[in-house]
């Protein structure tokens, strides 16, 4: 008895030791990664190649000509707003007295048909150059529109309260990749940190892993592929990667992986009716110790 | 010095070492193949789960000292089995009939007729084949006015309750209004059916077994610690794991209202509205729920 014991305790012991033990494992990119200016709360930032522009809490504006690695004060602190328009492909969208206008090539810019009012004081759009025709935009009441390929626009998410007693987080921003690279739009809250449409505004996922829950600003440069956010907690930039998915086995691996998991099934169900049936026998009398 | 052993004469004795057992078994199919392997690539619908539980259960029909656990093992396998077949039913219907098999929703609501069917199918066999002594009582032939304000309140509070917590606990940050017209009509009865499966497995099926030879409350919380350990297989693991604790608590509760109202339509309602709430209120993140 004293020998079963044992082996049944070196063995879930070996176990135990097996399962704690750190299994080296390669882990994907991080989503998010935070550049300069750590500590330093930034309410903007617009970006062009190599050139990116910010705006601190505190009124600076600061410049980087070499992707963030060092910025340097600009003369006069500049206010740094990004513009109520954006020209996405062969189209240009602007939002004008609260209205969407959009025009094609070099043509003139008219009222999108079905345009909602986003209201007179409205700034926030972006268009997807990797859909066409995909406009998302932002109302001052927090609605956030979006506009299909087919031309009908609907109201693609409404956010929540954050909680008692908080209200709703305010959407501060709004960006895609102006060049035909992804059909991601990306959307900043100051409380529910990144939120990303991969449809063009239908449904939206929480992009924001290890981002600040406050985002003030947000820019995409299809130069670098490179998407920037401005946080309360300095500059952070996201680089263009596919969404996480499980990972795909073909041939062999994958043959090899099934026998391993039907032999473990196998196993663990042969002890288990064994285990199942030496318990079902009847009363067990009393022990001395 | 005398060391009492387990009495099992007991007549909760056979109950209680099928649930353990038979979790335990569960457990080691789903985690040891993650020791050499990556199960969760190679087999993202847990067949290895049912296929543990359909051998512990069948052991059951085969082995005649082990049929005082047939309700329990079967149970067991009416959660494991038809989560198998709800996950892997809308891969199933593409594989065999192409575009024909329609879009993903109509493919979930397929899905969730099978599981419901299963689960019927798992219930029908308890009955015929587990003396009258101990079949689960499954409450579904009445509703009573106790039951109907449980369900009202009920549904109200949790609806409420999730709107004050905060949202960032939950990830319930908006509602995409384009996407809910979109998904309603097929979701709405997809989550219900799925709601009375798994109710019908955990309160039903379960509990109601265990309620045949142990104490209300004992069987209460056995079917409730099932509840939040099977919820680490399908949905907690890695970061969301600490989830499981508040998982049996629902499970917990879900049980008392059932037994208090004797009717496990109220339970069904609250868990339908849950899971409808989940889905149109809370965004998933890069790495699901």
């Amino acid at each position: 008895m004293n020998l079963r014991r044992t082996v049944a305790l070196s063995a879930i012991t070996a176990f135990a030791v097996a399962a704690l033990t750190p299994a080296g494992a390669s882990a994907a990119a991080p989503w998010w990664v935070p550049m300069r200016l750590q500590g330093t709360a930034l309410v903007a930032v617009v970006a062009s190649g190599k050139t990116l522009v910010v705006r601190t809490a505190s009124g600076m504006t600061l410049r980087s000509t070499d992707s963030g690695a060092t910025f340097d004060r600009v003369p006069g602190n500049p206010d740094v707003r990004p513009p109520a328009s954006v020209r996405s492909g062969n189209d240009a969208w602007v939002i004008a007295t609260g209205r969407v206008l959009h025009a094609t090539g070099s043509g003139p810019l008219r009222l999108d048909p079905g345009s909602p009012d986003l209201g007179s004081r409205a700034r926030l759009i972006a268009a997807p150059a990797a859909a066409p025709g995909v406009v998302v935009a932002v109302a001052v009441d927090g609605t956030v529109w979006r506009r299909g390929q087919d031309g009908g626009w609907g109201r693609g998410l409404l956010l929540l309260p954050a909680g008692f007693p908080n209200g709703v987080p305010a959407i501060t921003s709004l960006t895609a990749f102006t060049q035909p690279l992804s059909v991601t739009v990306y959307l900043g809250t100051d409380g529910y940190s990144v939120l990303a449409s991969p449809d063009g505004g239908d449904d939206w996922i929480r992009a924001g892993p290890g981002l600040p829950e406050s985002i003030r600003g947000l820019a995409s440069d299809p130069t670098t592929r490179t998407v920037y956010a401005a946080t309360s907690d300095g500059l952070w930039a996201h680089r263009l990667q596919a969404l996480p998915a499980p990972a795909v086995y073909h041939d062999a691996a994958l043959v090899w992986r099934w026998v391993g998991i039907v032999l473990v099934t196998l196993a663990v169900a042969v002890v288990a009716v064994l285990a199942l049936r030496r318990a079902m026998r009847p009363a067990v009398a009393q022990k001395r110790a | 010095m005398l060391v009492p052993s387990i009495d099992r004469n007991q007549r909760w004795w056979p109950a209680v070492a099928a649930l353990v057992v038979g979790t335990a078994a569960l457990g080691a199919s789903l985690l040891v193949p993650q020791l050499f392997s990556d199960p969760n690539g190679v087999d993202p619908y847990v067949a290895r789960l049912s296929a543990t539980a359909l051998v512990l259960a069948g052991a059951t029909f085969l082995v005649r000292p082990l049929a005082p656990a047939r309700p329990v093992l079967l149970a067991l396998f009416a959660v494991t089995g038809s989560f198998t077949l709800l996950s892997a039913g809308p891969q199933i219907l593409f594989d065999l009939f192409g575009t024909r098999s329609g879009s993903g929703d109509e493919q979930v609501l397929l899905a969730s007729t099978a599981q419901v069917l299963v689960t019927a199918g798992v219930a029908w066999l308890v009955w015929r084949s587990v003396p009258p002594e101990l079949r689960p009582a499954f409450r579904l032939t009445r509703l009573g006015v106790r039951g109907a304000v449980v369900t009202v309140a009920g549904t109200a509070a949790l609806l409420l309750g999730a709107l004050a917590l905060p949202a960032s606990w939950l990830g319930r940050d908006g509602v995409e209004p384009v996407a809910v017209l979109r998904d309603l009509a097929w979701l709405g009865p997809a989550y219900a059916m799925q709601a009375f499966s798994q109710e019908l497995q955990f309160r039903g099926l379960l509990m109601g077994g265990l309620e045949r030879v142990m104490g209300p409350g004992w069987g209460n919380l056995g079917q409730a610690a099932f509840f939040g350990l099977t919820h680490l297989a399908v949905n907690y693991q890695g970061p969301v794991a600490p989830f499981v604790p508040v998982t049996i608590a629902i499970g917990l509760v879900l049980g008392y209202v059932v037994q208090r109202t004797n009717s496990l339509w109220p339970a069904i309602v609250i868990h339908a509205a849950a899971d409808i709430a989940i889905t149109f209120a809370v965004l998933p993140g890069l790495y699901g729920f």
